[in-house]
């Protein structure tokens, strides 16, 4: 919690979300704590953005929804990837990688 | 893609679900959330606002979540057209006037559109119709004549151009001992309602039936199918070919219950035994306009009806129109090129065949072809009633505008309470659109149903010689959609400027409801004004008009026509010699044996007979000059003289149709029955070629050596001079509408001239007698059939009187359309007057005005165009009704009942629409009024 905190750039979160869920299916809360735990709290989700986000990558068949039971037996909304989102992550993640590369670059050489 | 929609619809439809489970799953998140915090050791409560308000606004992210599932803009749409229902059930009235405005004129359209399209536009229903083409004979003063067999045969034969040539011949009637016949004695109502009598079928112990003759190849070249059995192949139509014949599938179904056995039956027609070999479709109309009972082989032709050998030999006895198809490449002046090539070798090889002139080629791919002719009505029927819808959307804007300007306040309550112009647009629209298609769903059935008023009751209900006509006119696909496309147009046409107006309105001025609204006034009013003077002129000319049209045609089964039409009744001797197998001699013994059967019956005067009875169609006329005059020569030039029209009678005649002697005498019996060289003319004539002298011993010259015959089988009268020896008193023996220029009396030898009439006086009425008449028929033979109307019902059969009438009641039909319509415009002008007008009335009564002037003040909206619209309507229709008086039958064209009347009731009809909601500015309270500033 005193850990510094990112904004998260735009368009990142779609890209963060579908990698999350590349893992295992997870539901909103988990995903939004998985990403926090695995940039060591740098980066921080806006709760009330996450969900949009999730029912708009739903709507465009990147990710799945289902009823599940979470690990304290409660019902949770559980997503995954589906083939197409599985393909999107591949691409979106060779962009970015793109995408930094050429910002280091830029950045190094200035 | 469709993954995508699935997902909008599931969300909009199963919105409640989806919303649940939204707030399940947010949920869920809060409680993980708060649970984490405290395992962190923080207390429940403290955990819970932390929860919340790391999460930031739920409901904001349950929008946003309802955005990113995309079904906002659908949401809205929802809830816009629920608004809109909802709006549009507060205001039934204003609901119910709209869509009945839309829906008349949506109707109109839509009728006249599928009349328009069934006749020029569809295709028939027949194999290549693009290609089908008709071909007619031309001859001088005939443009579309038929071909002699022998002519088909020999085009058929050589033409390169078109293929399958097939020809079709007229109707005859044909008689069965074989098929029963449902009762067709039974007019039909609407006949009735119209003031048409049809003439009564006095049947004998045989059934009569039409038949239609075609070419083995007939039903080849239009690609028919039978719906049972066969139809005909070339070989059946072969001279001495077994005879065959074909039932309509209309008779089959509902005489027969479609019975399957019919197909191999033998029956006899005319004397002859016929197989029927098959079958036609129901309602198959090949290329025809009204359905045959049978359709035979044109082989067949001399075995039945009035066919002899000649019809199938005689070049000059025209037989039937020829239909082929354009074979691939040849264009219409192609053919036409071919034909006239092939016209002129067959006029060199029979140079004695005077008819076969040239040749007219046309597309026969739709049902009518509309000519240059008909194009101004055609086009002036379309343009009146896209007028009419235009008017209908004119007065429905004009009504939204008046509402729009009621619904300022809302509109800026809720522009002020932030709602978006886009979307207040897209509900206006919404509204407007929802009026239009109800108007759409009111207008379709209504076009239907007037559709088979028009074309089906009234053409049935039509003379049959006038052609009725057998159109499939349910409204299909196309024409639905053309409906629901005219109302949707319609709707965002209309909806759109009350809807822009609307939203121009200032946030602040219409919350105020001040405004400056003066403006607004001065450039709407004018346009409005003109809308109504153009609605009231229209359809005053209507109005006045169709009453013109219907007080002339009543009054035409009132005029005198110079006989006694009461008491005579008109018997119509249907067969002849092949139908009843009878020689000559034993036709005119029977003819005698049936005027002596019914001169003998009581209440029966006299009897008599002649070449054509007068008012009842058949008109004849022959070229007449006086005796000094010299008849043409006959090197084809063209006969100047005047003409007269005639027919032959016997000596009694006169005295039987109550026609007074005014000079001279009439025939005696030897006269007549040798045609001696005498005639009796009416007044007009002899006023017409001896004004002033004595006409009795006078001479005319009538017709020439070889004159055309007037009728195929008739020869035309010739004498070159003929000695007057008595004038009668004019009589409308041609038009009922008016007296005869010219008539001329011939006798008429009982011996040798075959009519098929007799003429019957009576003491009472002579429709009493009628089954009287059918008792003494059955005696003299029973097998004879006689069609028998009282004169005065030949009335109704008159072209003039026909069109006289369907013309008053189609045009009153279209007037009251147009009335309703004019009166909404009024309504709709006077209402947002009020409306637009309640602070200034307000201020009025508050310095003291009363009712009665407020009244005034508002009237004067609509009275001022109603006026001038009432003034140009009845100028136009002085102008038009002028034109109409050869269908007045004697009615000043400027008839002061249908004028004045007319004017009066619709202008009082018009300040009516207004005085009702002018009646509301006089309940306006100046307190209210003034308290809205």
């Amino acid at each position: 919690m005193t850990a510094q905190r990112i904004d998260l750039p735009q368009g990142t979160l779609d890209l963060l979300i579908l990698r999350t869920l590349g893992l295992q299916p997870q539901h909103g809360w988990a995903i939004s704590e998985r990403i926090q735990q695995i940039s060591s709290d740098v980066l921080r989700v806006q709760q009330g953005s996450l969900y949009p986000a999730l029912h708009r990558l739903e709507r465009r068949g990147w990710i799945k929804a289902r009823w599940g039971t979470s690990d304290n037996n409660r019902r949770a909304k559980y997503y995954e990837l589906t083939k197409s989102g599985r393909r999107q992550l591949e691409a979106e993640k060779v962009a970015w990688d793109k995408l930094t590369a050429a910002v280091a670059q830029v950045l190094g050489t200035a | 893609m469709l993954r995508d929609l699935w997902f909008r619809v599931r969300a909009l439809f199963w919105r409640r679900s989806v919303e649940t489970e939204l707030d399940e799953e947010l949920r869920f998140h809060l409680e993980r959330q708060v649970e984490k915090y405290v395992q962190n050791g923080l207390s429940r409560e403290e955990s819970q606002q932390r929860a919340r308000v790391e999460f930031g606004g739920v409901e904001l992210a349950k929008e946003e979540c309802r955005d990113a599932r995309g079904v906002r803009y659908l949401e809205s749409l929802w809830q816009d057209l629920r608004f809109g229902l909802r709006m549009l059930r507060k205001s039934p009235g204003f609901t119910a006037t709209a869509v009945v405005a839309l829906a008349v004129g949506i109707g109109v359209n839509t009728t006249v559109f599928t009349a328009f399209d069934a006749i020029a536009l569809r295709p028939r229903q027949v194999k290549d119709p693009d290609h089908l083409v008709g071909v007619y004979r031309t001859a001088q003063g005939e443009s579309y004549g038929a071909f002699s067999y022998p002519d088909y045969i020999y085009y058929r034969d050589h033409t390169k151009t078109l293929s399958d040539l097939a020809m079709w011949s007229g109707e005859t009637n044909v008689t069965t001992p074989d098929l029963s016949v449902a009762s067709t004695e039974n007019l039909p109502r609407v006949a009735g309602a119209l003031g048409f009598h049809m003439p009564q079928l006095l049947k004998g112990g045989v059934q009569r039936l039409t038949c239609i003759f075609v070419s083995g190849n007939y039903f080849q070249l239009l690609g028919a199918q039978p719906a049972a059995g066969r139809l005909f192949l070339p070989e059946d139509d072969q001279l001495g070919a077994p005879p065959v014949a074909v039932l309509s599938g209309n008779f089959w179904q509902t005489q027969l219950h479609s019975n399957p056995d019919i197909v191999g039956a033998t029956i006899r027609l005319d004397h002859v035994a016929f197989t029927i070999v098959g079958v036609t479709p129901v309602d198959y109309l090949g290329t025809l306009s009204r359905m045959p009972v049978l359709w035979a082989p044109t082989a067949a032709r001399p075995l039945l009806g009035d066919g002899t050998r000649e019809t199938l030999t005689n070049r000059n006895v025209p037989s039937g129109i020829v239909y082929g198809h354009l074979k691939a490449g040849i264009s219409l002046p192609d053919a036409e090129a071919e034909w006239k090539v092939l016209a002129a070798q067959l006029r060199a090889g029979y140079p004695d065949v005077e008819r076969n002139t040239g040749v007219r080629i046309i597309s026969e791919r739709t049902f009518g072809e509309i000519d240059s002719e008909a194009w101004p009505i055609v086009a002036a029927t379309m343009g009146a009633v896209a007028l009419l819808l235009l008017i209908a959307c004119a007065n429905v804007a004009s009504l939204l505008l008046g509402r729009a300007a009621t619904r300022r306040r809302e509109i800026g309550v809720r522009l002020s309470l932030g709602a978006g112009r886009r979307r207040l647009l897209q509900q206006l629209l919404i509204e407007s659109t929802l009026i239009a298609l109800l108007a759409g769903a009111v207008g379709l059935p209504l076009a239907s149903w007037t559709l088979h008023l028009l074309v089906v009751k009234i053409t049935s209900a039509i003379p049959s010689y006038w052609g009725a006509i057998a159109l499939q006119v349910s409204p299909d696909i196309r024409i639905f959609g053309y409906t629901v496309l005219i109302s949707l147009l319609t709707g965002v046409a209309f909806g759109l400027t009350p809807a822009l107006q609307a939203l121009r309105t200032d946030v602040n001025s219409a919350l105020k409801d001040s405004g400056s609204m003066l403006g607004e006034r001065l450039s709407k009013s004018r346009l409005r004004d003109l809308l109504i003077v153009a609605q009231v002129a229209a359809c005053l000319v209507l109005l006045i008009n169709s009453t013109l049209l219907l007080r002339g045609s009543e009054r035409a089964l009132h005029v005198d026509p110079g006989f006694d039409s009461k008491h005579l009744a008109h018997l119509s001797l249907e067969m002849n010699g092949p139908q009843t197998g009878y020689s000559q001699e034993r036709l005119f013994q029977l003819k005698g044996q049936l005027m002596d059967e019914v001169g003998s019956l009581p209440g029966v005067i006299a009897v008599t007979q002649a070449s054509r009875a007068p008012i009842s169609g058949g008109n004849r006329f022959v070229p007449v000059g006086i005796d000094n005059a010299e008849p043409p020569s006959n090197n084809g030039s063209e006969d100047k003289r005047p003409t007269a029209g005639y027919s032959y009678v016997l000596p009694n005649y006169f005295k039987t149709l109550g026609i007074p002697i005014v000079e001279g005498r009439t025939f005696t019996k030897q006269e007549a029955d040798t045609e001696a060289p005498i005639v009796v003319i009416s007044e007009a004539t002899a006023r017409r070629f001896w004004r002033g002298q004595n006409p009795l011993g006078k001479r005319l010259v009538i017709g020439s050596v070889k004159g055309p015959a007037p009728y195929p089988g008739e020869t035309a009268p010739y004498s070159p001079g003929s000695e007057v020896i008595g004038v009668v008193r004019d009589a409308h023996s041609l038009f009922l509408g008016k007296v005869d220029e010219s008539y001329l009396y011939l006798p008429l030898s009982q011996t040798r001239h075959w009519t098929s009439m007799l003429l019957v006086r009576t003491e009472d009425a002579a429709s009493g007698l009628l089954p009287t008449f059918r008792s003494a028929v059955r005696r003299v033979d029973p097998n004879w059939f006689v069609v028998v109307a009282p004169l005065d019902w030949m009335v109704s059969l008159d072209p003039y009187f026909v069109i006289s009438r369907i013309g008053g009641i189609l045009s009153s039909i279209v007037g009251v359309l147009g009335l309703i319509l004019a009166c909404l415009g009024v309504y709709g002008v006077v209402g947002y007057s009020v409306v637009q007008r309640t602070h200034e009335i307000g201020i009025r009564m508050a310095l003291g005005a009363r009712p009665p002037q407020v009244l005034g003040l508002v009237l004067r909206e609509c009275t001022r165009p109603t006026l001038l619209g009432t003034a140009i309507g009845i100028a136009l229709s002085a102008a038009i009704s002028r034109l109409l008086s050869a269908l007045l039958f004697g009615l000043n064209p400027m008839d002061a009942i249908s004028f004045a009347g007319v004017s009066l009731l619709l202008a009082a009809v018009a300040l009516f629409a207004g005085w009702l909601p002018a009646r509301r500015a006089m309940r306006v309270d100046p307190l209210v009024a003034l308290r809205y500033e």
